[in-house]
């Protein structure tokens, strides 16, 4: 082991289900040593951090710190060793005052007679933050009415209390304004200069190389680059997070567009307030529509909008094939439109339920007889068929969902819609934490749908997916849209990257 | 998890002046208590009328406290009101078989012990609280119509309170431990690991977890900090009224109606009000409605329900605005 | 032919049922089995069963309506009045009005403003009842119209009664009225993002609850005669212990089916009739017995039905740092 190596990991593995989110992972950070860590969304970035932060434990593979077997139960454990982290997901409470959120956890060092003396408790808070010359805020008011910004700055300080060697940050950059990330570019060379080390993820590739030493890039979890930040370039760097073998059978053979000239629905001006701004756009009969960009560029705020799930403050969604304008889901459903949900257990089944339950939902209305009669007879029918025909691995049509791996629960998720008769079908990440084989069987889904008529929108994290299935492709960022491009442009990874990130 | 919404930036910081909406919220009850004068032709400040709605809000507002840890736990306990006529027994047999001392430890070891028990049950059975509560609500109500039946015990409850025993319930008495209890649960809110441990569970449970804060034991310490309440406010309800009325089919929960009404108006106002301060004064601003209409002859047990009923929805529906997540 | 599932979760309503019905039998030194009894017990369980079904579909979504029992005094008041003042015949559609009304108010509040179910039905018993208090104190107890009173003959009561059922368990079962309370007791949120109408469903379902209080204060009504000063006393403790003690989860979703409704009539039903049958019909047993019934079924429900399948949603520490299955695409 290399003695400079203040943390080093080996072989590690995380799975959540049977998604393997870090594969046999190699990392290492030096003492005194600023570490980049970058990747897509779903490489595994955030979930290798929450094992070194304890967190969670991780499922093999082991840890070394200073040399010796690191495993934290939880972060208070990691904190006393000097590790401590700040999240990406928002960690104050709101409804306890900004001093107190420094320490929550820790207010035994300020008790006296189990009265917790909060004058003591903010005079230590108030010294953190003058010794880390971090921007002042009102500690005695509760963090309910404060901006992200100072929330996060809160979160900074509460990380930095615990005098770490070992200093997490996870996209924290991107909630600061200007003076306040050079303020912390600062204090992170503080942090190098005292010997400690820091790791920070960040979406912002030239800010990665200007501030660190290091950087590992990941991509679907696994290492696939440990690069000097002197020695680099911002492409090199893109290139390696996105690039993969594009093997044509797996999507589409052609490289032309290919689409009807009626259009099935019409968006424009489209805003959700803090999600998506003015997006336009047409969506042809035998289309598929692709949407790529960061996490935070509001493709996922499009689909929903377009299903009539949010209601934006302006624009309009028109379904031309029905001449009307969808204001509602229960509208959407009615009118041969189908929405595949990203997060497959919460938002698109029912996961205590059955197959057959799952299958049969969108499709009550098409199966009632008069009086609106709904024969077990026929719904089972077609929850058969549809298990028979997409080859769904269950012991029966009754099995509950929970039961099923991921690829079959997404054969369910989108099958049950494929069973109807449908015009418009928005896919939000339909191939995700799903195995190879399911994948492909998905995308031939997708192509025999184009072939009938069916206009799709597909919005997608992984790029590859969209350049291989798209006919067209919108990259938005920051809740716009920044570039449409058709299958016949400049359709490669390294013009699009250009403009996602 | 509260998601990052780095495009949107909510509402400039507040002033968090509380004294000045404190005050406030003082200068509200001068003005319905002047309005309120003047309608009931001078009943309402007439000196017995102000000595009755003191030591009538004192247990309201000790139970009231109490919810306020509840709610922090995310728990509503349906079956205070049967634990207070519970605690009300135990206060009088203890209190005539040990004077003073009964009276106080008699309450305090009911309250706590039942209220203990019902976050072991809330907590380790997954039954949501507000059946749970309903339940033991139920059994604990005919708990005490066994003691009620019970010749012996009868009695004791019956007879025993008298004058000597029931002082907690004057003045000034009732406002000295309606200012003691307002201290000790300041302190315990506001000041102790427990107390913001709590608030932190009940904020977002999972940044508490991932500070390291003990989920289980933080709630079995809140279950005995209720207790202490509930306790108290059985002891100081016995006093007030010197016999305890058994409630069957339920109608204990009437009893928990009007604090839970004082807790949901505190909550509307706790951005601008630390919740443990708004509580008094909603206490007095509640009561002072219902005393008025006893006053004014609008009969209880009818319409003056009526009136609650309505209050409680309104508090609710003004509570909830805003809430985006999904309601049962 | 769909092959039969049995889980504990399904068993254990039916094995409590079997035990009840044994211990009273026993007790009551077969009493309990008397052609009079057994007619009795019939009679008793007709509103609690009616009211049932139509709160099924109000648990079925995974909310409760505590208001049936007042629902059910104030329906029976208003429509005695209105029959009385202005027209026999009335009773049956001021019935069902009422009912149905109080029912779609429920419903509003808690699918618009979002205030949690069993809040509003428990604001509303208190509120409801003190009205209903207040037009007692001057109206006292009224009688129904002697015309009216050919409601209780058997040979109208009982087949309305089956008919009534039969509609219900046909809406329940059979249509997308009942499929969508269970999707939203099961997963709103999918629900939602499928297009069922989630708002409009609950103020159905609360409407339905409604409408079946309205038989419900017929049937009451018939049988008495009139109203009184306890009507719909503890009713609405009645029909919940009826649904639950069935085997229906607090949740609803799939666990809701109509022949649980039945099942935990007849249970609570021979609950209250044996106690009396066996002398110990006082509040304080029949009230400390129902309780612990009841948190002993819901507990032991809940647990064989988490159980069975793994849980799907994330385990603590991966809800910790935000992730889950399906969320490690933002790492």
């Amino acid at each position: 082991m290399n003695q400079e190596n203040m943390l080093e990991i080996r072989g590690l593995n995380k799975y959540f289900g049977p998604t393997h989110a870090n594969k046999n992972l190699n990392f290492s950070v030096k003492k005194g040593e600023i570490k980049g860590l970058i990747g897509e969304n779903g490489s595994g970035k955030s979930t290798l951090i929450s094992q070194i932060a304890g967190l969670y434990p991780s499922d093999s593979g082991e840890i070394l710190l200073d040399g010796k077997p690191y495993t934290p139960r939880s972060p208070i454990d990691a904190n006393e060793l000097g590790i401590s982290i700040v999240m990406q997901e928002l960690g104050v409470i709101g409804s306890l005052p900004a001093g107190v959120n420094v320490f929550l956890g820790r207010t035994r060092q300020f008790t006296k007679n189990g009265v917790v003396s909060l004058k003591a408790l903010n005079k230590a808070a108030a010294d953190v933050f003058e010794k880390w010359e971090l921007p002042k805020v009102p500690l005695n008011k509760l963090t309910d009415g404060m901006m992200i910004e100072t929330r996060k700055i809160i979160e900074l300080a509460r990380a930095l209390s615990v005098e770490p060697r070992l200093l997490l940050l996870d996209e924290i950059t991107q909630s600061l304004s200007m003076n306040n990330r050079n303020k912390l570019y600062e204090l992170i060379n503080k942090l190098k200069s005292m010997g400690c080390s820091v790791i920070v993820i960040t979406h912002d590739v030239e800010e990665l190389i200007r501030i660190t030493d290091t950087i590992t890039v990941l991509r679907d979890g696994e290492v696939v680059g440990d690069l000097v930040s002197a020695n680099t370039t911002p492409d090199e760097i893109k290139h390696m997070m996105v690039g993969r073998e594009i093997s044509g059978e797996y999507y589409r053979a052609d490289m032309v567009p290919d689409y009807g000239d009626d259009i099935v629905l019409s968006v424009s001006d489209l805003t959700v307030p803090g999600e998506i701004e003015d997006v336009t756009f047409d969506v042809h009969e035998r289309e598929i529509l692709g949407f790529c960009g960061l996490s935070d560029s509001g493709i996922h705020t499009v689909g929903k909008a377009v299903y009539g799930l949010l209601k934006p403050s302006r624009g309009r969604v028109r379904l031309n094939t029905r001449d009307l304008t969808v204001k509602s889901a229960s509208q959407a459903l009615q009118n041969s439109m189908a929405y595949v949900p990203k997060d497959r257990d919460n938002e698109a089944l029912m996961i205590h339920a059955s197959i057959h339950d799952n299958f049969v939902l969108p499709s009550l209305t098409e199966l009632q007889a008069g009086v609106g009669y709904l024969a077990p007879g026929k719904l089972r029918k077609l929850a058969q068929e549809m298990t028979d025909k997409l080859s769904v691995k269950c012991t029966d049509i009754y099995q509950a969902m929970d039961a099923l791996s991921g690829g079959n629960k997404q054969k369910v998720n989108l099958g049950r819609w494929l069973a109807k008769d449908i015009k418009l079908l928005i896919l939000d990440c339909p191939t995700r934490g799903v195995d190879v084989g399911v994948k492909a069987y998905i995308y031939s889904l997708m192509k025999e749908a184009k072939k009938n008529g069916v206009a799709t929108i597909l919005i997608s994290d992984e790029l590859t997916e969209v350049l291989g299935m798209s006919d067209r492709l919108i990259v938005m960022k920051d809740g716009r849209i920044a570039d449409v491009i058709g299958r016949d442009e400049d359709f490669t990874e390294q013009s699009v990257i250009r403009v996602m990130i | 998890m509260q998601k990052l919404r780095s495009k949107q930036n909510p509402p400039q910081e507040k002033h968090n002046n509380q004294a000045v909406f404190a005050l406030l919220l003082v200068a509200v009850i001068v003005v319905i208590s002047v309005i309120f004068n003047f309608i009931s032709g001078g009943k309402f400040l007439d000196g017995t009328n102000v000595v009755i709605i003191i030591s009538h809000i004192v247990w309201p507002t000790f139970v009231a406290w109490g919810f306020c840890f509840l709610f922090a736990c995310g728990y509503t306990d349906l079956s205070v009101g049967a634990i207070l006529v519970l605690g009300s027994f135990a206060t009088a047999i203890f209190g005539s078989l040990l004077g003073y001392p009964g009276v106080i430890l008699g309450g305090l070891i009911v309250g706590v012990l039942l209220t203990f028990l019902n976050f072991n049950i809330f907590a380790f059975t997954k039954i949501p609280s507000w059946i749970a509560g309903i339940s033991l609500a139920m059994i604990y109500e005919a708990v005490a119509v066994f003691f009620k039946v019970n010749k012996a015990t009868e009695t004791l409850i019956y007879t025993v309170m008298d004058k000597r025993l029931r002082i907690l319930g004057e003045l000034p008495w009732s406002i000295i431990i309606l200012a003691a209890g307002f201290v000790i649960s300041y302190i315990i809110y506001n000041k102790t690991t427990v107390g913001l441990n709590i608030r932190a569970l009940g904020g977002n449970k999972a940044v508490a977890k991932a500070l390291g804060i003990n989920i289980t034991k933080t709630l079995l310490m809140v279950g005995l900090i209720c207790g202490l309440f509930i306790g108290l406010a059985a002891i100081i309800q016995q006093s007030i009224a010197g016999r305890t009325l058994v409630k069957t089919g339920l109608t204990s929960i009437n009893m928990v109606f009007q604090p839970l009404a004082i807790v949901l108006l505190a909550q509307v106002l706790q951005k601008r009000l630390n919740i443990i301060i708004a509580v008094p004064l909603c206490s007095i601003i509640i009561f002072a409605i219902f005393n008025l209409m006893t006053i004014m002859g609008v009969p209880s047990g009818t319409l003056q329900e009526a009136f609650l009923g309505a209050f409680l929805i309104g508090f609710g529906i003004i509570g909830q605005r805003g809430y985006k997540g999904v309601v049962k | 032919m769909k092959k039969l599932r049995i889980t504990l979760q399904d068993v254990v309503p039916f094995a409590a049922f079997i035990v009840i019905f044994l211990f009273f039998t026993i007790m009551s030194k077969g009493r309990m089995l008397s052609a009079f009894n057994l007619s009795i017990l019939l009679d008793q369980s007709v509103m609690t069963i009616v009211v049932g079904c139509g709160a099924l579909f109000v648990v079925a979504q995974g909310s409760i309506d505590l208001s049936v029992g007042v629902n059910l005094a104030l329906t029976s008041v208003i429509a005695t009045w209105a029959a009385n003042a202005w027209g026999d015949w009335l009773l049956i559609p001021v019935a069902l009005i009422v009912g149905t009304l109080v029912g779609i108010f429920s419903g509003i509040v808690v699918s618009r403003f979002k205030v949690p179910s069993f809040m509003l039905t428990i604001a509303m018993l208190i509120g409801i009842r003190g009205i209903v208090n207040f037009i007692q104190s001057f109206i006292h107890t009224q009688a129904i119209p002697k015309s009216m009173g050919i409601l209780s003959a058997p040979y109208i009561k009982y087949p309305a009664f089956v008919i009534i059922i039969i509609a219900l368990g046909y809406v329940f079962e059979f249509t997308k009225v009942g499929k969508y309370c269970k999707a939203i007791g099961e997963n709103e949120t999918t629900a939602r993002y499928v297009g069922v109408p989630v708002s409009l469903m609950k103020v159905v379902a609360f409407a339905i609850c409604g409408l079946t209080v309205g038989f419900g204060a017929l049937f009451s009504l018939s049988s008495n005669g009139g109203t009184s000063q306890q009507i719909g006393l503890f009713f609405e403790m009645r029909v919940a212990m009826a649904v639950f003690l069935g085997g229906v989860l607090v949740t609803g979703g799939t666990s809701a089916k109509l022949y649980k409704v039945l099942l935990g009539s007849f249970s609570i039903t021979i609950i209250v009739n044996g106690l009396s049958l066996i002398g110990l019909s006082q509040t304080q047993y029949s009230q400390s017995i129902q309780g612990l019934l009841l948190l002993l079924i819901l507990g032991v429900t809940i647990l064989a039905s988490k159980k069975i399948g793994k849980s799907a949603a994330p385990a603590d520490d991966e809800e910790i740092a935000g992730h889950s299955e399906d969320q490690t695409a933002k790492a």
